[in-house]
């Protein structure tokens, strides 16, 4: 991206020819790929000619001023239309932006559309959407990942140098491993969730997609910070991208929790997570041996948990304030109706699974045994790094699975497994390629770090990517 | 296997109007969350508190100042059917749940 | 026929007289056209958040210092989940496991007797919109209409234990709480326009038993009346039923003012479940005991002690220190009068008796003009009959007591050489009645000196005339 603000710097290129560039690649793929729900090529190629306009004038917003993006659907962009993937919210137009989208606004990035998702971000293959699902561009018969499907496809086709996701479960870190793109799922509250339709506010976080850790860290370097209106934010400060210096990681412990290179885990995925550590290794990192016992009980916590908080999310959706109503004589038949033409099957699973865990009597039994067990995986993290700089796993179980492929819910739920600790304790994770397998897949690895530890992450994706990457070999 | 009235209760108590197929299915769905879930039931968590924030944070209060609201027109713009100003919903009934 | 013990309990709603919402910055006042006080935030849009205000949290605060509660430093909010279309997120934000306050009472008069209510908890919510029905009830409405101006106004809920005996009693309490809270002006407390409501549960059991019969619950009172009545009925009819060999129903009511009667809504056997859990948009919420300490030294001096004050300080009886008390205006207005002018009796006769009247169409006067009167009188410089014609000139004109005085020319005539010849010509007229005085009707002493004063308009000195007569008639 530093190459392309350049070009922009120097003038050798207007912001109106990328977004005309990227505009034409969504044209070219999106029969294809179906990465985004709305193109919005009116607004962009203004917000591009204004980008155009102030770099003119030597007075650019920021050095990525006319650079374009694209927004996971369930980020509200005012006036442009946020459908969450749902059919309720079809025709729904935001009356404010989310304050990450503020802050694009503010450093002139040109909005080029709103990427697909799995409906409310329900899912891990983007075939939970209401407007068909994503391809992944390394193989089109397979998924892109979910939730944030669309936000790393259309990075990876190269329909958009960036986007954004939102990671509940591994909504970011899953599809970009899938796609062989880096992402970002921040330390909670590092990045305000204001505008972020909500699916599970206790795990939640917006976070950046790219092509390459460096972009990823600028893109975060944009949204991180304190947010007035948000208010799990708070303690956040911002963000300055560290310098890429080729900086050793001589004497970096990274943790290898033996549990994730277990039982489920596809070889050729543990292959090359081990060859990756092995390069690690080779430049002087420490690999020690550790243990996370409880990540056995992560999948089943973070879904109690992210059920019930999205039965009660979803709740605002009755058919009154905006959305589609299905009309009825009551005001309940008219809730019921709407939300049951409104919302597909997954939605209405979660929604039945939560408020059952939340009911009355099964609430001690359930939700609050998930909440205590969550205290358990917590503090099970967070003693490893009393030991350990960044833990080291697979960002996935297996490489990007074909479309149809999981029958059942629990089959797709498993695709959280190595991912639903780090949105449980809070922590920032980060997935970076780290190579492909027989059939030419992308694969993901997956460095976690203690709360507010980025600057760190990306120094040690930054390695990775340089001497392994996405072709896998060393150097 | 959970009980299917357990399922409409559910529906009801969400305001889902589900379908018998739906019913059956999320029947099916419901059981096997549970049993998939057993193992969690069986830790031993009688020593620490739930965490229900994932970062603890403490509370910036708001200072006691007014700021705009939308206009009218916005806040009724995508209201399904408005009049007068107000939001209409058909006859409120109370639920029998 | 057995006899019952009642038990009541009581569970106030009262909105804080904070400038903006709970939530959100739209202003909370009643009165503009319909949703025109709204924001994403009390809409519940999808993506908007909460941010609490400061000033609810120190109202409830004080509230709770007020009520002798704990104020408890760590407090939390939760989602209570029901649909209703005046509830825009389908959940309201309340204080569930962990309320602000806690283990309160308030002490208050019932006949002489002072008795003590213990206040269980206090904690802050949300309030609803407001529904216009279509018809002239919920029930024979085809629809409603929906205002969210309401939507989010910072109420704080008090419950009380059940210990109070009598419906008497309950009115009583709740009218010494308004009063509280008028004092420490957290709320303007109108019961007409809904910023105090009372819900009540009464339960019937046999004298003496300690366990607890079955309660009802009787929502929406909204006058003082209303609760009083209703309560009335209420124990009647249950212990109608339960002499008859009946079982009382656990449900919930409204009151009929008109008829006069309970009517059932919905009975609690299946109550809502309201699927109540953490808030995850809110992080708990730590106080400051310095801070709490601070909000404590704003506490006013409250109703009780001021009454108690009054007696004890002032030597006013309980019906004066009681209207003292119960109008406020008045007090600080004996309190500014009682600093120059000692005849505390004389006060409150003055502002009881004609004052108030005249106060209560035209304002209060200005405390000096007042005690310049009182001075007036109490120098025997004009007598009480001529008080009450300076009272109403210093309410019409600008002019001092004194110079009222002096304009018109009163003055007292205490001077018996020129009174004694209008005593004798008044005698003299009456010679009938001065027979029958002499033969034992005392009582015609006072119209003898209503005739003298009559004669002077109001000059003569009541004390003085009545010496006089005496000599007079015992001759
Ligand atoms: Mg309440
Ligand atoms: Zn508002």
């Amino acid at each position: 991206m530093k190459k392309l603000a350049n070009l922009l710097e120097t003038k050798q290129v207007s912001s109106q020819e990328i977004v005309e560039h990227y505009l034409g690649e969504i044209t070219r793929q999106e029969p294809m790929l179906n990465a985004f729900i709305t193109v919005d090529q009116e607004g962009a190629l203004t917000q591009a000619q204004a980008a155009d306009q102030r770099r003119a004038e030597n007075r650019p917003l920021s050095p990525w001023d006319g650079i374009p993006i694209a927004i996971k659907d369930n980020i509200s962009t005012r006036g442009l239309n946020t459908t969450c993937a749902s059919r309720f919210l079809a025709n729904y137009r935001p009356l404010f932006d989310a304050t990450v989208v503020r802050y694009l606004k503010d450093a002139g990035l040109p909005i080029l559309g709103k990427t697909n998702l799995d409906e409310f971000a329900m899912g891990s293959s983007t075939e939970y959407s209401a407007y068909g699902v994503t391809c992944n561009p390394h193989d089109r018969s397979r998924v892109s990942g979910g939730s944030s499907g669309g936000s790393a496809a259309a990075v990876a086709a190269g329909e958009i140098p960036w986007s954004l996701g939102s990671d509940t479960g591994g909504s970011i870190r899953q599809p970009a491993s899938f796609c062989g793109v880096v992402g970002l799922k921040p330390t909670y509250g590092w990045v305000s969730r204001y505008g972020l339709v909500a699916l599970a506010p206790s795990l939640d976080q917006i976070g950046p997609l790219a092509t390459s850790v460096e972009d990823t860290a600028i893109l975060f370097s944009l949204l991180a910070g304190a947010d007035p209106k948000d208010a799990s934010s708070a303690a956040a400060q911002t963000f300055e991208v560290p310098a890429w210096d080729e900086r050793c990681i001589k004497g970096l412990k990274i943790g290898v929790p033996e549990e994730f290179f277990g039982k489920g885990l596809h070889p050729e995925v543990e292959q090359a997570v081990r060859r990756g550590l092995r390069a690690l290794e080779e430049q002087g990192a420490v690999l020690v041996p550790i243990s996370l016992s409880t990540n056995e009980y992560a999948i089943d916590t973070y879904l109690t948990l992210v059920t019930a908080e999205a039965s009660s999310s979803l709740a605002r959706y009755d058919g009154v304030r905006y959305g589609e109503r299905v009309g009825a004589q009551d005001s309940n038949t008219m809730f019921a109706k709407s939300r049951a033409a409104g919302f597909g099957p997954e939605v209405k699973r979660r929604i039945i699974l939560g408020t059952y865990v939340l009911s009355a009597s099964h609430y001690e039994a359930y939700y609050e045994q998930a909440q205590r067990v969550r205290t358990l995986i917590r503090q099970d993290v967070l003693e490893a790094f009393r030991h350990v700089d960044v833990i080291i796993t697979p960002t996935t179980p297996t490489a990007a699975f074909r479309i149809g492929a999981k029958q059942s819910p629990l089959e797709m739920y498993l695709s959280d497994l190595f991912t639903a600790m780090a949105n449980l304790s809070g922590i920032p994770a980060l997935s970076v390629p780290c190579g492909k397998d027989s059939k030419g897949l992308p694969l993901g690895m997956q460095i976690m770090g203690k709360h507010f530890s980025e600057a760190l992450l990306f120094r040690v994706g930054h390695f990775v990517e340089k001497t392994v990457g996405i072709r896998g070999c060393c150097r | 296997m959970i009980d299917r009235g357990e399922v409409i209760r559910m529906a009801r108590l969400a305001r889902l109007e589900l379908s018998e197929a739906e019913i059956a299915q999320y029947q099916m769905d419901l059981t096997s969350f549970l049993i998939s879930g057993e193992k969690l039931q069986k830790v031993d968590v009688s020593r620490v508190e739930g965490t229900s924030h994932a970062v603890p944070v403490t509370h910036e209060l708001r200072k006691d100042e007014v700021g705009p609201s939308l206009p009218q027109d916005a806040v009724l713009l995508a209201g399904p059917k408005v009049q007068d100003g107000f939001f209409q919903v058909p006859r409120i009934v109370e639920a029998q749940e | 026929m057995i006899s019952y013990d009642t038990v009541i309990g009581l569970e106030i709603h009262v909105a804080l007289l904070t400038q903006s919402k709970f939530l959100c910055s739209c202003k909370a006042s009643f009165g503009a056209p319909p949703n025109s006080q709204c924001c994403p935030i009390c809409l519940g849009l999808p993506g908007a958040l909460p941010l609490i205000n400061e000033k609810a949290v120190e109202y409830a605060t004080k509230a709770g210092i007020a009520l002798n509660c704990q104020i408890n430093h760590f407090s939390r909010f939760d989602r209570k989940n029901y649909f209703y279309p005046d509830l825009p997120k389908a959940y309201q934000i309340t204080q569930d496991t962990f309320p602000l306050c806690t283990k309160g009472f308030l002490e208050y008069y019932v006949d002489d007797r002072l008795v003590k209510t213990e206040i269980t908890r206090i904690h802050m919510e949300e309030e609803a919109g407001k529904l216009i029905h279509s018809g002239a009830s919920i029930v024979d409405s085809e629809y409603s209409l929906v205002d969210y101006n309401r939507a989010g106004i910072p109420l704080i809920e008090i419950v009380t234990a059940p210990d109070i005996h009598h419906p008497q009693q309950a009115r009583l309490f709740l009218e010494q709480l308004r009063l509280l809270l008028s004092y420490i002006g957290v709320s303007d407390t109108k019961m007409e326009e809904g910023s105090l409501r009372c819900d009540a549960n009464i339960s019937l059991k046999p004298s003496g038993s300690n366990v607890l019969g079955t309660k009802v619950e009787i929502k929406n009172l909204n006058s003082f009346r209303a609760l009083e009545r209703a309560l009335e009925y209420e124990e009647r009819r249950q212990s109608q039923v339960l002499n008859q060999g009946g079982i009382i129903r656990q449900e919930s009511c409204t009151w009929d003012d008109r008829t006069g009667k309970t009517m059932p809504m919905r009975s609690k056997g299946d109550a809502p479940d309201y699927r109540i859990f953490p808030e995850p948009d809110l992080p708990p919420l730590h106080l400051d005991p310095v801070w709490v300490e601070l909000i404590r030294a704003t506490i006013p001096e409250l109703p009780l002690e001021r009454l108690k004050r009054f007696e004890a300080e002032y030597g006013l009886s309980r019906y004066e220190a009681t209207f003292l008390v119960n109008y406020p205006d008045f007090g600080e207005l004996f309190f500014a009068l009682a600093c120059q002018c000692r005849a505390y009796k004389a006060i409150v006769n003055l502002l009881m008796g004609d004052y108030a009247r005249l106060a209560r169409e035209k304002g209060h006067l200005d405390p000096q003009r007042l005690a310049e009167l009182l001075t007036i009188v109490d120098e025997g410089q004009i007598t009480q009959t001529q008080a009450k014609d300076v009272l109403e000139d210093l309410f019409s004109s600008h002019l001092s007591a004194r110079e009222i005085v002096q304009e018109k020319g009163l003055e007292v005539m205490g001077d018996p050489e020129s009174l004694r010849p209008i005593l004798r010509q008044v005698l003299g007229a009456n010679s009938e009645l001065v027979h029958r005085f002499q033969n034992g009707d005392t009582k015609l002493l006072g119209f003898f000196v209503g005739q003298v004063m009559r004669v002077t308009q109001g000059k003569a000195d009541p004390g003085v005339v009545n010496r006089l007569l005496r000599d007079e008639l015992g001759k």
